[in-house]
């Protein structure tokens, strides 16, 4: 059972994103989208990054990170929305953190 | 057969709800089954046909109009969500709806729940 | 026979075909904003027509469940009242998250039994098992 999680606010203002990060399971899929994109730079995305074990696939809207002047790494994946909609189906089901 | 159904609790002067909105559109362009859009919380404010939004802001509510009439996309606004914020009054086919919108109870939640095989917050 | 044995004593939900009814997640502190309440209103809709529905309560959202409030105080009508009423709705597992009542110095003391006090793990697994997810 996977799950598409989609993290629209910044963890510098709220606790959503570490939140979601506390239920992240291997075949999940993060999607950072609206200030979300903000997270890329946030500790905790450094130490999710960090993990051994971190099957987790994190993706960024990317004209979202992009309006933002928001530097996506290296291993980020970068997507349009259309994207969005097809990783909704190729999970079991979507958590909306905002 | 792929079917979506979409809740949206951000008001129409939000730039979440572009997100939203963008998401429905890509949904629709993709030949995804999108069995209905459930405004609820601030998201019933769109049904409010005397909103207007300055011309050089984003026009969600015209954007909503568009995808209704363009692929039947069904918008369904919440009643106690929208009677709190001064959209119904009253009677369900008040002046103050707009018409793209129709008036539901949280039982269609339930029901668009129950079609969808996904069911996507904004 | 051996994996309906195995079924029947351990129940996994694993398989996307499998999951049921709703999940909603209560992020919010109960009285400065309406949204535990609306979370409220949606679980109890779900019930009544015989959906199946979890609660979960993480981060502020645990605070709904802590005993001893009063929101007459504050001229609120205290909706969390309403939560006594789950069973009539067929409302049966409410999970909270163990970690954001330690983080708040809060003890598994509640206005309402049988609340599931579940570790990050179980408590991501508890929410793997549904269909959908609502978050409030």
């Amino acid at each position: 059972m996977s799950t598409l999680h989609l993290v629209r606010q910044s963890a510098f203002s709220r606790n959503d994103f570490e939140q979601c990060i506390s239920v992240l399971a291997e075949q999940d899929s993060l999607v950072l989208m609206d200030d979300g994109c903000y997270n890329l730079k946030h500790p905790l995305m450094a130490s999710l990054l960090k993990k051994d074990n971190n099957k987790v696939s994190i993706k960024v809207i990317s004209t979202h990170a992009q309006a933002r002047a928001v530097e996506v790494m290296a291993g980020i994946s970068q997507i349009t929305m259309a994207d969005v909609v097809e990783l909704t189906f190729n999970h079991n089901k979507v958590i909306t953190w905002q | 057969m792929n079917t979506l159904a979409v809740v949206v609790t951000t008001p129409p002067y939000s730039h979440l709800t572009i997100t939203a909105l963008t998401y429905v559109e890509a949904a629709l362009v993709a030949g995804i089954d999108v069995v209905g859009v459930f405004f609820y919380q601030d998201g019933a404010m769109h049904a409010n046909k005397d909103i207007s939004i300055a011309s050089d802001e984003y026009q969600s509510i015209a954007h909503w109009q568009q995808l209704h009439q363009q692929y039947k996309l069904p918008l369904h606004v919440c009643i106690t969500a929208a009677e709190k914020r001064g959209v119904v009054m009253g009677s369900i086919d008040n002046e103050i709806v707009n018409e793209a919108f129709t008036v539901s109870g949280l039982g269609e939640l339930v029901e668009l729940a129950t079609k969808a095989s996904r069911l996507v917050q904004f | 026979m051996t994996s309906i044995m195995q079924s029947e004593t351990q129940p996994q939900l694993t398989d996307a075909s499998t999951a049921l009814g709703v999940a909603i997640i209560n992020s919010k502190a109960p009285f400065s904003s309406n949204a535990g309440k609306d979370a409220l209103d949606v679980a109890l809709l779900f019930g009544s027509f015989e959906q199946k529905v979890s609660l979960f309560f993480q981060g502020d959202g645990v605070y709904q469940l802590i005993a001893n409030q009063d929101g007459s105080l504050l001229a609120i009508k205290d909706y969390l009242k309403t939560f006594s009423a789950f069973e009539f709705y067929d409302i049966e597992d409410v999970y909270v998250c163990q970690q954001s009542l330690i983080e708040r110095q809060l003890s598994k003391t509640f206005h309402i039994d049988n609340v599931q006090v579940l570790t990050n793990k179980a408590f991501a697994v508890a929410l793997s098992k549904h269909k959908h997810v609502l978050r409030f």
